[in-house]
């Protein structure tokens, strides 16, 4: 008896293994994910360079910024080579001999510091503080500003030897580095602001005017163009940034960045007020973010949490595709059987209860596969992801979502969902003939698996709020509610009272489909209405209400 | 006697429409049954019956012993009259689940399958997928899907409807096959020249109800005498004609019922010379004549 379901549902895996639509199921998620982590990268190193010119009414602070905006590119680059200089990588060659004798002290002092001399403990230093703090100090010794940074690099041990080399070699590494055409920076260090900005060094000579940058912006020959005004540190006139592009805002915010910087410097000097100080008044209010553990006891809020608290979110998004594609392949299925013909054969071997729970069962199973390569793709790319691409992607953030027991909870919600849905899809793929037909009595069912999806955002915000314990309650909502809530989490009484409410309805379901698939599974011309379906439920087994005679 | 099936006042209603109305009958072990009847004589709601696909208002159903198909469903082959393939599976693959359905195991029901594929022609279509075969070819597979397991009963809904004459013979022999096997085979059909073929006993049915049954041969001896009459020529003449019941003409050949005590040969008499006879042959009434007449008398009455 029960064989004979397994038999059923075994085919119908055998065949779903076969379709494309499976495997397009199976590869989605990975591939979403694994796109939506490579794709905004590689984006980010296409963008093309973007020319834009600068009128400096001002005189200097045009020269200011570039030497500024240049410090943290040449940190970048100074510490990818000082990298590729310790791991002894045959890529520092293209560094020009200048750049390889500065980065060279830097690492030799770096090993001679390591505890033990060892290359790793050289490079968990390149992490410390002391180091950053030493490179900032270089990068802007290099890039022209005077005064007492050469006093503070002097005292770094890490930096002594190199500060001595760089003495020599500073004249020759200014020089490459503005000669250095953008399109080649970026060998030289990842998002280097030197390979996304080029300025087209025609605004220098009094000639040129705002026409005919305009006409160069019109022609594209110019991405924007920025006029800086004649006294920029009064700060009464306004400076000006001319773009077609009105989204892409990066250029005028890199620029103002550094505009500011060197303009509050400028009026800290004219008003004699000492540096620390001013950033000392403009310090802000500084809040430290604690949660409080079920214990009350205050802990720490990791980027991890945050993540946690969404991950629900996502988690509801990928079981509701999972759980509305797989038991929509249920419907046509049935569908396609009934036209097919091949009902009656089967139903004289099997019974329809057979039948039904056999298709049940085979496509769960071909659900259950799907969700379970996705939730083994997503571990398993947690896993292996950060060695393929280096770290810094957000990985942990991935890493706090593999959580346990959201990852059971997807799983088993997503077969409970998938079950009380499926009863109704196989019920109303029994008595129609098309799948269009079938389309128009999906509609209701649509509807109720629409609103989950509505409700995914307040619920994730508010976990154990009102609007989430009272879905929670309604069996169709149950599945996906309760994953939305999993970042809360809801308490044990909470999943196993709304489990066993979901779980009694999907056998009360059960019981009415089968009693329809029954009658509707031989039934041929026009589906019948709601109307009679409720008859068919109630009619007793074996017994086939008739149909009003029009 | 053994019975294979029996049917006791078996009625089926669907609202005020009775689509069977108290049907008997008694099919015996070993035999070739007949269900005749002219489209929408309730034989397909009757076989539904019999497999338990639905069930009888009133009345008693045994078969192979059993009041309820689901029992033995493993010993029943049953071949619908709406019938189809499984597109994407392969021929041998869909022949041994339909095995295992039955109850065969696994390995039995492939080599089973390889070997009905292989005797019937379509050995090198084993492998090959539903969509592929062509209709024939279809057909043949879901013949062979209904004796995959060695069935004790057969029952072939409108077996040969829309089958091309190849699969004719071969639906027949297969019939044949397995009555020499000893197993018992029912078939419905709407075509009386099929039944008469190869049948031992028939039930007729009109509108629900049954009109005769027994076997062939007592069936026809009741059912009186006929001339069969190929010939060229006006086949008007034939009306005209004495002592007869009815002619059922079809222009090149005409069957022609003979009343009780008519003498073929003044018919003969009077055809010559009106009509170039190629044959004249008289015999038996055949089936179609006797339920016209039997559903015409009751018309009448």
């Amino acid at each position: 008896m029960r064989s004979k379901s397994l038999l059923v549902a075994n085919r119908e895996y055998v065949e779903n293994l076969r379709t494309k639509m499976f495997w397009v199921g199976i590869l989605f998620f990975p591939i979403i994910l694994v796109l939506s982590i490579v794709v905004p990268r590689w984006l980010e190193g296409r963008k093309d360079v973007r020319r834009y010119a600068v009128l400096d009414r001002s005189g200097f602070l045009l020269e200011r910024i570039e030497e500024r905006s240049a410090m943290p590119d040449l940190e970048k680059v100074f510490r990818e080579a000082v990298l590729r200089q310790i791991k002894g990588k045959e890529s520092l060659a293209v560094f020009p001999a200048s750049v390889q004798a500065v980065a060279a002290a830097i690492g030799q002092s770096l090993c001679e510091q390591a505890e033990g001399g060892t290359n790793d403990a050289a490079l968990a230093l390149m992490n410390q503080e002391d180091f950053r703090k030493g490179m900032r100090d270089f990068a802007s010794l290099i890039s022209g500003e005077p005064g007492s940074r050469m006093q503070q690099l002097l005292s770094n041990p890490l930096f002594k030897q190199a500060a001595a080399e760089l003495e020599k070699f500073r004249a020759e590494i200014q020089q490459w580095w503005r000669s250095l055409p953008p399109k080649e920076a970026k060998e030289f260090g990842s998002d280097l602001s030197k390979s996304r900005y080029q300025r087209i060094d025609d605004g220098a000579s009094g000639e040129i005017t705002e026409e005919t940058l305009n006409l160069k912006v019109a022609d594209n020959d110019l991405f924007a163009y920025i006029v800086i005004p004649e006294d920029p540190i009064k700060g009464e006139q306004q400076f000006k940034y001319v773009s077609r592009n009105l989204t892409d805002e990066d250029l005028r915010e890199w620029f103002a960045r550094y505009a500011n910087d060197e303009l509050r410097e400028r009026r800290l000097e004219q008003e004699s007020i000492d540096r620390t100080t001013a950033d000392w008044i403009q310090k802000p209010v500084d809040f430290e973010k604690k949660q409080v553990s079920k214990q009350g006891k205050e802990e720490e809020i990791a980027k991890e949490d945050i993540a946690l608290k969404w991950a629900p979110v996502v988690c509801v998004y990928l079981l509701w595709i999972a759980v509305f594609s797989i038991s929509q392949m249920l419907l046509t299925n049935t569908v396609e059987e009934k036209s097919n013909r091949i009902l009656e054969v089967l139903l004289s071997s099997v019974s329809p209860l057979q039948l039904m729970s056999g298709k049940i069962i085979g496509i769960a199973w071909t659900g259950l596969t799907m969700v379970c390569s996705w939730v083994l793709s997503f571990v398993a790319l947690v896993k292996f992801m950060p060695a393929l691409m280096g770290k810094d992607l957000g990985v942990n953030l991935l890493q706090a979502a593999s959580d346990p027991l959201l990852l059971t909870s997807f799983i088993v919600y997503f077969l409970l969902g998938y079950l009380f849905f499926a009863a109704f899809l196989v019920g109303i793929g029994s008595v129609c003939n098309t799948v269009k037909e079938a389309g128009n009595l999906m509609m209701p069912v649509s509807v109720l698996l629409m609103l989950p999806l509505f409700s995914m955002i307040p619920v994730g915000q508010d976990p154990n709020g009102t609007l989430a314990k009272f879905l929670s309650y309604i069996p169709p909502f149950t599945p996906f509610v309760m994953m939305n809530r999993a970042g809360g989490p809801p308490s044990l009484t909470e999943y196993v009272v709304t489990s066993i409410l979901l779980i009694v309805t999907i056998v009360l379901v059960f019981w009415a489909a089968a009693k329809v698939f029954r009658i509707g599974i031989l039934m041929t011309g026009k589906p019948p209405t709601p109307l009679e379906i409720l008859r068919w439920i109630r009619a007793p087994i074996g017994q086939v209400p008739a149909r009003k005679q029009e | 006697m053994d019975y294979s099936l029996t049917l006791d006042g078996v009625t089926k209603r669907f609202g005020a429409m009775v689509a069977v109305d108290h049907i008997s009958m008694a099919i015996p072990r070993g035999t070739i049954y007949g269900f005749l009847g002219p489209n929408g004589a309730g034989k397909t709601t009757t076989i539904r019956m019999v497999m338990s696909i639905i069930y009888p208002d009133e009345g008693q159903i045994r078969i192979l012993g059993e009041e309820n198909a689901e029992a033995v469903k493993d010993q029943l082959g049953y071949l619908p009259e709406e019938k189809g393939l499984y597109k994407k599976m392969k021929a041998g693959e869909i022949l041994a689940y339909f095995g295992r359905l039955k109850g065969m195991h696994g390995p039995a029901a492939r080599t089973k399958a390889a070997e009905l594929l292989e005797r019937y022609g379509l050995g090198e279509w084993q492998d090959k997928r539903c969509e592929a075969l062509s209709k024939g070819m279809g057909q043949k597979v879901q013949i062979l899907a209904t004796l995959i397991h060695d069935p004790e009963l057969v029952i072939l809904d409108e077996p040969f409807s829309g089958l091309d004459p190849v699969n004719v013979e071969l639906m027949r022999d297969v019939i044949l096959q397995m009555k020499r096997d000893g197993r018992t085979v029912i078939f419905s059909t709407h075509v009386m020249e099929q039944a008469e073929q190869i049948c031992d006993a028939i039930l007729l049915v009109n509108k629900g109800k049954k009109i005769i049954d027994g076997p062939l041969a007592t069936v026809k001896a009741a059912g009186g005498r006929a001339v069969m009459l190929d010939y060229d020529g006006d086949g008007s003449v034939l009306r005209g004609l004495p002592g007869i019941a009815r002619v059922n003409d079809s222009g090149k050949q005409a069957e022609i019922s003979l009343l009780e005590g008519a003498d073929p040969q003044e018919i003969l008499g009077r055809l010559v010379g009106h009509l170039t006879i190629r044959r004249f042959d008289v015999r038996e009434a055949s089936l179609h004549e006797i339920f016209v007449k039997a559903v015409g008398g009751k018309a009448d009455a």
